[in-house]
């Protein structure tokens, strides 16, 4: 890789990562004169950056408001780049249908999920906050979904997460889905006894549990 | 005075003990009980929180029924924020949760006012709720009410999203919006203790979950402090809670002045103890979800053993209790199985042994 371009892609990672919304955007468009590959500088760049800042998250040196700000910094540059991007077809093994369930409106833990599915080549469908049970299966069957992604903060809606595995067994579609759940109170006991296929303790590690399903 | 459960004290009477370093029958235990005092009434949960005296009946039964050492009248977190604006939704039989934020744009944080707790929202209601229970059981163990913390507060006027993001790019505007939310609090503060309650402060967001350690000192740290001087200042004594993962700030959260913290399930209880406990009594940490809501009595029992191995001992002061307020729908037995556990492996001076003896066996860790 030429020098120039290494570090335009350095440079574009680092805006990610120190959390700079319109460097980030800047960046990109210097990518794209160049006549970089926007996907090259979608990896190696954007997303490298948004990884680096998942790893402090896990490490407790960045929290919620550094990793939005580095997510909003990650999208300036996508708008960036995506008109850029051929088309392509999207493989449907990566889509994932993601939503807070009925009765809960904290998103913030299902919204890191997405930044960083989304960063790591899944295509999430987001179905937002205070989510039906039924909406889940209805929208997973239509787009033909692999995932189902459940989040929750509150230990009074829990319960719901059970109600979308319940749903899916009765209709008898159970096995065509992967069910991931996640959020404060949630634990792998949880997961395991209403019947979920994972669970993981934070969106970073939610990304490594949604790659080892997707082989499994 | 009755002493239903044939114990040696009362709660009031253990907490005073121990507060003042003197002789107590056993360690205090509060299962926080939330909407679940609902289900030990039979009402629905969107009953209470506009209904004083329903609120404190079920607040008072559920005490009486589980005899626990602390009583909070709470219905949800919003309770402040929804007298400043922000839009609550009400389910009939779950408890309340934020729909929408006062303001949409920071633009509107002039519009916004400190809440009058005589008048506005449902904080009348509460309010009444605690006068209720101080009267009838205020003798015997201490009442207190739930006090949201100015930062918490702050994120459900302008929206949690919004708020997280201003911290870096409007960092004067997230302090107008905690201030604006400290004066709510104080106002709210003085008039549970005009009434006999004591404020018991909880504070989310400002979990080291949610924001850094940095952004804790900034921005929820002196509003915290102002709210715990001012309590002080009227001679009662306030717990801090904070939700979730407060390890890097609990030198913070003891240098506010309170009283006690209470700390959740993602805290380290004998770490906790050795960083401050010989300037704080510590509450916690059995898990709410996992142990109380899912768990079974034997998992309850194994919890308890675990929070006194790590804490029991603690220089200020321990109380068993849960990491967080109880799930609604946590089952009866597993709280009198907390109960149970507190009275027999909480009996003062603690007996190590008996921690470490049969119980333990077989129950899963």
């Amino acid at each position: 890789m030429p020098e120039e371009k290494k570090e335009l892609l350095q440079a574009l990672s680092d805006a990610v990562f120190n959390m700079e919304v319109e460097r980030a955007a800047d960046l990109a468009r210097e990518c794209v004169d160049a006549g970089i590959d926007p996907f090259e500088a979608i990896e190696k760049g954007l997303i490298d950056g948004i990884n680096r800042a998942g790893v402090l998250f896990e490490e407790e040196e960045y929290f919620v408001p550094e990793l939005l700000l580095c997510s909003d910094a990650m999208y300036a540059g996508l708008d960036v780049l995506r008109p850029h991007l051929p088309e392509t077809s999207e493989t449907q093994s990566g889509r994932v249908v993601l939503g807070v369930v009925e009765g809960d409106t904290h998103d913030i833990g299902k919204n890191l999920v997405k930044i960083m599915l989304e960063a790591n080549g899944f295509e999430v469908i987001d179905l937002g906050r205070d989510v039906p049970p039924q909406q889940f299966v209805e929208k997973a069957r239509e787009t033909g979904a692999a995932f189902i992604g459940l989040s929750t903060l509150m230990t009074t809606t829990m319960a719901r997460m059970e109600e979308v595995v319940n749903r899916l067994k009765e209709e008898q579609i159970r096995e065509q889905y992967k069910v991931v759940v996640g959020g404060g109170p949630i634990s792998q006991g949880f997961a395991s006894r209403i019947g979920a296929d994972g669970y993981a303790v934070n969106a970073v590690e939610a990304v490594k549990l949604f790659r080892r399903l997707q082989g499994a | 005075m009755v002493k239903m459960t044939g114990e040696a004290m009362t709660p009031s009477e253990r907490l005073r003990a121990m507060a003042a370093g003197k002789p107590i029958d056993r360690l205090p235990c509060v299962p926080i009980m939330g909407n679940g005092a609902a289900r030990v009434i039979g009402v629905r949960v969107a009953e209470l929180r506009g209904n004083g005296p329903l609120l404190a009946r079920a607040q008072i039964e559920a005490y009486r029924l589980f005899r626990y050492d602390t009583v909070r009248i709470f219905t949800d977190l919003f309770v402040q924020a929804e007298a400043m604006g922000a839009i609550v939704h009400c389910p009939e039989d779950e408890t309340a949760y934020l729909r929408a934020p006062a303001i949409q744009s920071l633009d509107e944080i002039d519009r916004l006012r400190p809440a009058d707790p005589y008048k506005d929202g449902y904080l009348p209601a509460q309010l009444e709720a605690m006068r209720i229970a101080v009267q009838e059981i205020g003798q015997e163990v201490p009442v207190t009410g739930a006090l949201v913390g100015p930062f918490t507060n702050a994120t459900f006027l302008r929206g949690t999203d919004a708020i997280l993001r201003d911290i870096y790019h409007h960092p004067e505007a997230v302090h107008r919006l905690c201030q604006l939310s400290l004066e709510t609090s104080l106002r709210y503060a003085e008039a549970m203790m005009d009434l006999g309650c004591t404020p018991s402060i909880t504070d989310a967001m400002s979990s080291g979950s949610v924001i850094s350690r940095k952004a804790f000192e900034e921005f929820s740290f002196p509003y915290l402090k102002k709210l715990v001087d001012f309590i002080h200042s009227r001679g009662r004594t306030v717990t801090l809670h904070i939700c979730g993962n407060t390890n890097r700030i609990l030198e913070g959260m003891a240098a506010t002045g309170a009283d006690c913290l209470s700390l959740d399930n993602a805290v380290d209880l004998a770490e906790a103890k050795r960083r401050v406990g010989d300037r704080v009594r510590l509450m916690g940490n059995v898990p709410p979800a996992e142990v109380m809501l899912e768990g079974s009595p034997a998992d309850v029992e194994a919890a308890v053993k675990r929070c006194l191995r790590a804490a029991g001992d603690n220089p200020k002061g321990f109380i068993v209790a849960s990491g967080c307020s109880l799930p609604t729908e946590t089952p009866f037995a597993n709280i009198q199985a907390m109960m149970a556990a507190v009275r027999r492996y909480g009996r003062w001076p603690i007996d190590p042994e008996l921690l470490e003896g049969e119980g333990c066996h077989g129950v899963p860790d």
